[in-house]
């Protein structure tokens, strides 16, 4: 079910109203767990079974695995957890991907092997609930942690619809004791939440979808070398649309949490306004790259081992981050780029760090800009089908062939010029700002005209329900 | 123990106290909001009826869908209609259901050659009724399709899609704006502002109908009464337009082969429904203007329609062929006007019935 759809806003409103009526507080986390169900069922209901099976897999592997003392009888239940979770993540997201790879390979040593169709449907936010469930399993390997000791709040964590499809990916440590003592809206929690699902649906429908996708769209399926200034319109269309739909969704995610009492993480902190790599992982995707920091990252070594070691676990991380994204050698480079990134961030700091201008505003204005040039550089591998598609967007890029083929209207251009260079100012603006704090010191009538203008807005653009991006994922 | 998960452990453990969002105070911040939008969807609505606007059925995949699934549901029997616009706009269901004493089923999709549709039902064993196939040459031979989503709608509908079109149509008869050619989106693309040189800017087709319950489709009245509306519409039709032999070698080659292959794909289909006892009719409906030239162009009777009947052995009514398939106005070129339609589809019904009744008994048509 889409957040962005006529569907959820009844299924939402049920649930809201079934949530606020005098039940038993197990009956009313009965009634989350089987709308959650619901919710991932709209869209194929044999799927629920996979969340059943990662649900049933993790809730007996870790009781088993707390109660264990011997540590090689720990490790093999976590294996069996790792190889079910990710078994299941291998089968239907890289299947295909591993096959082709294969096939590519033996036919490069000249053997000609042609292996029987792949037609395995992706299962929705398979590698957030896939990721979200191994967080609990790591916990209790860890020690950082005990189980849960009701299979009811261990399976609504699993399942929880706001935050299932497409995060945040949220620690158990976060989400399941939460559900231990009744939790109901308080008016303040609802009328915020509802802000907060009204923003997110602005960012995803009105400008993810109806003001930036259209340029990113026509850039990136050309097929002929474009001129520069359209290669970057389009690319910079993409650094919006990929924000807006994502954070859209995540902050349609935690208002919706909010609605019902609960309170989810942050997973964007305006991240465009980042000044360096290290920065912008703080403020991009935070619970998956604290989720990589935490479950991968450190327990390779971390920064404790020496340069060479950091940077070799700094790629790994970026690496499968990257591949986290999609079965695709772009999501690939993608995920390499920002290791690199980071990796020459680290040697740089070392190096120049101490200098007084980059502490000025001009020094970090001048690497805001620079961080957010290369993490459209690496959009631009985000985004392309292909690398042919790639390199000949960065080639006219950087390479600035003006007799490349215009293929940007003017209203497309101006439509990304305001959005984007009013996204970065809002970014720069918000960088050390919280929304609740500007929203509450804000006068009531700008706060009352904004919010119903973005309403308005929502309802004049009529969003076709596109899919959120990250639903691939 | 760092930290517990355990629902149950929480409480005992004061050091890592749980998130709780913050929150500003927004008082009746709310209240004032939904007013504001209530006040500029007022007036967004008063602005698209002024623009003669009424409200009206969308004509989504998900309606096609539905009309789809009538098949499936015991409907099957009766007479489908496919093809493309000029199937939907021409052929009026209250007229037809007048004379014929049942409604159709109104399949036709616009901007989209109806072969695939065409193949569903040939392999749909409970369809065993009749069909008629509107050929607009254009599309149906070069295979276009512009409305495939509506195909695959129907092929992998998922709950929550069909839910949704269920509350969608609670809108949809009250709400003007609710038109796709009034989305802002639209409405931005479509502002006069030059574009640089050698950018390709097409116009897309503008609002030309409003639509029923079951896809009956009537023309919108403004392209009868605003000429400046009707030559917008006509110069969408014919933008880009170029003869087949002044395009790209690579094109005209693809339209070719695109030709044979359609025709090919037709007959197959044709084989299983006639096997299935389904009768099936081929009709060109009318049209003039930039139509009359560029038709024939892309798709010669010769080469296209006339072995198109001639293989498939089924029943052919081509306007030109039919005197009463003759002399109605067609505003922008394509299709009719509503009145027209009303007045088109009885004779056309019947001329239907007597060619099928002559083709029966093997007389001369």
């Amino acid at each position: 079910m889409l957040f962005n759809s006529l569907t959820f806003v009844v299924f939402f409103a049920l649930v809201l109203a079934l949530h606020n009526a005098p039940l038993p507080w197990r009956t009313k986390k009965i009634n989350l767990l089987l709308a959650s169900y619901l919710f991932y069922a709209a869209w194929n209901p044999l799927f629920t079974l996979l969340l059943w099976l990662s649900t049933a897999v993790d809730w007996w592997v870790a009781k088993r695995m707390y109660a264990e003392q011997n540590q090689r009888a720990r490790r093999a239940l976590l294996l069996v957890s790792v190889l079910v979770n990710l078994g299941l993540l291998g089968y239907f997201k890289y299947g295909e991907f591993l096959l082709e790879n294969f096939q590519a390979l033996v036919g490069a040593l000249g053997i000609a092997y042609q292996p029987a169709q792949w037609s395995i449907v992706l299962p929705v936010g398979i590698s957030f609930y896939t990721f979200q469930t191994m967080a609990y399993t790591l916990d209790v390997y860890l020690r950082r942690a005990a189980p849960a000791k009701s299979f009811l709040d261990f399976a609504l964590f699993v399942t929880f619809f706001p935050q299932l499809v497409a995060g945040p990916i949220v620690r158990p440590t976060d989400l399941i004791p939460q559900f231990a003592e009744p939790r109901v809206a308080s008016r303040p929690q609802l009328v915020w939440g509802l802000a907060l699902v009204t923003l997110g649906l602005f960012d995803k429908i009105v400008l993810a979808d109806g003001l930036l996708s259209p340029a990113a769209d026509a850039v990136f399926k050309a097929t002929e070398l474009l001129h520069p200034l359209d290669a970057w319109l389009g690319t910079l269309a993409f650094s919006g649309q990929i924000f807006f739909d994502f954070a859209g969704y995540s902050t349609t995610a935690i208002g919706t949490a909010l609605c019902l009492g609960f309170s989810l993480p942050d997973n964007f902190r305006y991240p465009y306004a980042a000044v360096g790599f290290s920065d912008f992982w703080r403020r991009w995707h935070i619970s998956l790259s604290s989720w990589l920091r935490d479950y991968l990252y450190v327990p390779l070594g971390g920064n404790r081992k020496g340069n060479w070691r950091t940077i070799a676990n700094l790629m790994t991380t970026m690496l499968l981050g990257g591949l986290w994204h999609g079965a695709s050698w772009t999501f690939v480079v993608w995920g390499g780029l920002h290791g690199l990134y980071l990796a020459v961030e680290r040697g740089l700091t070392a190096r120049f760090g101490a200098a007084a201008f980059w502490q000025r505003w001009a020094g970090r204005l001048l690497l805001g800009l620079l961080t957010y040039f290369l993490v459209n550089i690496t959009w631009v591998f985000f985004r392309a089908q292909d690398f042919a598609t790639a390199w000949r967007l960065l080639d006219t890029m950087l390479g600035l062939h003006f007799d490349g083929k215009a293929v940007l209207t003017t209203i497309d251009m101006l439509q990304v010029g305001v959005v984007i260079v009013g996204m970065l100012i809002a970014h720069a603006l918000m960088r050390e700002r919280q929304l609740h704090a500007v929203v509450g010191a804000a006068p009531r009538a700008v706060v009352s005209i904004v919010w119903g203008t973005m309403l308005w807005l929502i309802l004049i653009t009529q969003g076709q329900s596109n899919a959120f991006i990250y639903f691939q994922f | 123990m760092p930290s517990s998960i355990s629902s149950s452990e929480i409480s005992s453990d004061e050091s890592e106290p749980l998130f709780e969002r913050p929150l500003p105070a927004l008082g009746n911040r709310l209240g004032i909001a939904m007013l504001v939008c209530l006040l500029l969807l007022a007036g967004w609505e008063a602005w698209v009826r002024s623009q003669q606007v009424s409200p009206s059925i969308r004509n989504s995949d998900g309606l096609w869908a539905e009309q789809r699934r009538r098949i499936d549901h015991g409907e099957g029997d009766g007479w489908v209609l496919i093809g493309s616009s000029r199937t939907l706009f021409d052929v009026q269901l209250d007229a037809w259901e007048t004379v014929a004493g049942r409604r159709p089923i109104q399949l036709a999709l616009e901007g989209t050659s109806p072969v695939a549709v065409m193949e569903g039902l040939a392999d749909d064993p409970k369809f065993t009724g009749k069909l008629l196939v509107g050929v607009a040459p254009g599309l149906f031979f070069s295979g276009y399709e512009y409305r495939r989503p509506a195909i695959e709608r129907f092929a992998k509908e998922t709950p929550t899609q069909w839910f949704g079109q269920r509350v969608s149509l609670l809108f949809e008869p009250w709400l003007a704006f609710y038109d796709p050619d009034y989305a802002l989106p639209a409405i931005l693309h479509r502002q006069p502002i030059a574009n640089r040189p050698g950018v390709e800017f097409k116009m897309e087709v503008r609002k030309l109908s409003n639509m029923g319950r079951d896809r009956n489709n009537r023309m919108w009245r403004r392209i009868e009464t605003d000429p400046e509306y009707r030559d917008l519409a006509r110069r969408i039709w014919a933008q880009d337009w170029k003869p087949l032999a002044e395009l790209p070698p690579p094109r005209r080659e693809k339209i070719l082969a695109s030709r044979a292959s359609q025709i090919e794909r037709t007959l197959a289909a044709v084989a299983k429904l006639k096997a299935r006892g389904v009768t099936v009719v081929f009709v060109q409906l009318p049209y003039a203007g930039h139509y009359a030239v560029s038709e024939p162009d892309i798709a010669p009777r010769a080469l296209t329609w006339d072995p198109l009947i001639e293989k498939s052995g089924a029943l052919g009514l081509h306007f030109q062929d039919h005197p009463e398939m003759q002399g109605y106005a067609l505003p922008e070129w394509s299709h009719m006007s509503a009145g027209e339609a009303d007045r088109f589809t009885p004779v056309f019904y019947r001329l239907l019935q007597d060619q099928l009744a002559a083709s029966a008994t093997g007389a001369q048509p």
